[in-house]
């Protein structure tokens, strides 16, 4: 039996204005090569400067995550040759981090949480992008320089599972912290993972083959899973020593497969040595107390719904999941509708409407507190359930007041006694066949009058007073 | 550290140098008594002291996060590259 052993690196673009050494623009530009300068395109003469925002989001970061932030840490030269790096090197943090250790907390299937070891985050200036056009390469800049945070996990998870319930957590906290816009697709959160297996219980480590860029969680649940496989296959064959060598592989998103990049692996000595145009990094007081600044955590989040709202743990890790469907929930307790129906109206009812028509929480077209406000005419007795879904499904498709709706759609809800004892009483006066075999034990009946009252009423009777007085008009 | 056969083999490759033969032995000889010499700071005790990167005081500047870009400079930068087209910079195809 074996034991799969997986870390992760994974490469954050912080969401500063400016690149990391430099003032040119990091947003996006119409034209190629127009966020460009001389320091980013390294022309002799020109000095980098720190991006102050960019160190304080790093920091951020590493206080988020318990780790030690140091207070003194040095940028290194990594050189490699390559049109994408004019300077021929890129501006990394190799010897001394900004940010050491650290730990992360996942939430696995079974509700239980593992801790994860984090070994160090830095800070780096991203490459440029080329295209290849026949026997020519077009190089674009723009992104040249842009500020990375490598995030480099201790090699603590021991499957795909951890390690995708990893990459989500991280993924979940640097949105939650707004340091970086984490989109996969778009490459600002880009993953390499680390694989090994060794036989359960062996104390050392087998050879690690790392997998690069992979950008989807699914598929580096597959990725890991064919590596697994192609190792544990290795072993049994006793080929491990020769098939299983410590390089880069790529995965083939078609294939399902991952592939040796030849040639790239004996570029294995960077050269490392701190910059000499950039001194120590050495952030102040001001910094600390600015980099402190942070919203309340998943972790913290989900303890404060479960202790103080009462709210089941796996629905408050569903609801935190994300800032966007946190925020939005926090948003309809204001209308001071209970904690535990704008879990259920948000969960159900509007998330279960948002998949159907494919949009995500952010272009709900209704906002948060609306749909409180939504629960809290319910908990009022003003609407009825089934009322509130069919404003719903109408506030999907058109922006309406509430109150609005409740008075063209007829859905005021009927409370009061005489008006519903009327309709039972005709209703009645109609069924007396039925109302005899009722009273005679034909329990099941007794759905009838309800379904009968709600429908005379236009389902605006209050089903528990229905409820109660068709009781006692037919006891 | 001594230096042998492999390390040279492995300086000659991150160099991209190539050492005759019968030239090697004498290489080694004086990379040799290049890092003895170095060799002599050892004698300095510095156990006390923590491991700096810089003899300079103090960190490096920092700037705020304010952006700042002059077309200019980059369109004069593409026009004096040795090769550019449609505002990128050209380079002989490179295979990934």
């Amino acid at each position: 039996m074996f034991e799969t052993v997986i870390g992760l690196e994974v490469h954050v673009q912080l969401n500063t204005k400016t690149k990391l050494f430099c003032s040119c623009p990091t947003s996006f530009a119409h034209r190629q090569n127009a966020n460009t300068c001389p320091t980013c395109l390294a022309l002799p003469g020109a000095l980098p400067v720190v991006n102050r925002q960019a160190a304080i989001k790093a920091m951020r970061f590493g206080y988020a995550i318990n780790a030690r932030v140091n207070h003194h840490s040095i940028f290194d030269r990594k050189s490699y040759f390559y049109p994408d790096s004019p300077s021929a090197y890129q501006i990394t943090q190799m010897h001394k981090a900004i940010v050491q250790g650290g730990e992360l907390f996942i939430d696995l299937e079974d509700g239980s949480t593992k801790r994860i070891g984090m070994h160090q985050a830095h800070l780096e200036a991203d490459a440029g992008k080329n295209t290849h056009d026949g026997d020519i390469s077009k190089v674009d800049l723009n992104r040249a320089g842009t500020p990375l945070l490598e995030i480099v996990s201790a090699p603590d998870m021991r499957s795909s599972d951890e390690a995708v319930a990893y990459l989500k957590k991280l993924h979940s906290i640097v949105r939650y912290l707004d340091i970086s816009n984490a989109n996969m697709q778009e490459g600002s959160f880009r993953c390499d993972v680390n694989v090994s297996i060794r036989p359960k219980g062996q104390e050392a480590f087998g050879t690690r083959v790392e997998i690069k860029n992979i950008n989807s969680f699914k598929f580096v649940a597959a990725a890991i899973a064919y590596e697994v496989e192609r190792q544990t296959e290795a072993y049994e064959d006793g080929v491990y020593e020769s098939e299983v060598v410590q390089e880069t592989r790529l995965f083939d998103v078609n294939k399902g497969v991952t592939k040796s990049m030849r040639g790239k692996e004996e570029a294995a000595d960077y050269r490392y040595f701190p910059d000499p145009d950039l001194r120590e990094l050495i952030v102040s007081d001001e910094m600390i107390e600015e980099a402190k600044q942070m919203p309340e955590l998943p972790d913290a989040k989900v303890e404060r719904y479960i202790q103080e709202l009462g709210v089941k743990r796996y629905d408050a890790l569903v609801i935190c999941s994300t800032k966007e469907l946190a925020y939005f929930f926090e948003e309809m307790l204001t209308s001071n509708a209970s904690p535990k129906n704008c879990v259920t109206w948000l969960t159900t009812e509007l998330l279960g409407r948002l998949n159907k028509a494919s949009l995500s929480i952010e272009q709900s077209p209704l906002s948060g507190a609306k749909l409180g406000e939504l629960v809290s005419k319910i908990e009022n007795n003003e609407i009825n359930g089934k009322g509130a879904k069919d404003i719903l499904d109408r506030l999907m498709e058109e922006d309406s007041s509430i109150d609005a709706l409740i008075e063209s759609m007829g859905l005021r809800q009927v409370n009061d006694d005489g008006a519903i004892l009327a309709i039972i009483d005709d209703i009645i006066a109609q069924n007396q066949d039925k109302a005899q075999e009722y009273r005679e034990g034909k329990e099941k009946l007794f759905g009838f009058f309800v379904g009968q009252v709600m429908k005379i009423s236009g389902g605006s009777a209050n089903p528990a007073k229905v409820n109660e007085l068709l009781k006692k008009k037919l006891g | 550290m001594q230096i042998d056969s492999t390390i040279l083999e492995n300086l000659e490759k991150l160099s991209h140098l190539h050492i005759d033969e019968d030239k090697k032995v004498e290489i080694i000889a004086q990379l040799s008594d290049i890092l003895s010499y170095v060799e002599n700071l050892n004698e300095l005790d510095t156990d006390h002291l923590d491991a700096s990167f810089s003899t300079l005081q103090g960190g490096t500047l920092m700037r705020s996060d304010e952006p700042y870009c002059d077309s200019a400079i980059s369109h004069d930068i593409l026009s004096n590259a040795p090769q550019s087209q449609d505002d990128f910079f050209i380079v002989p195809a490179i295979i990934e």
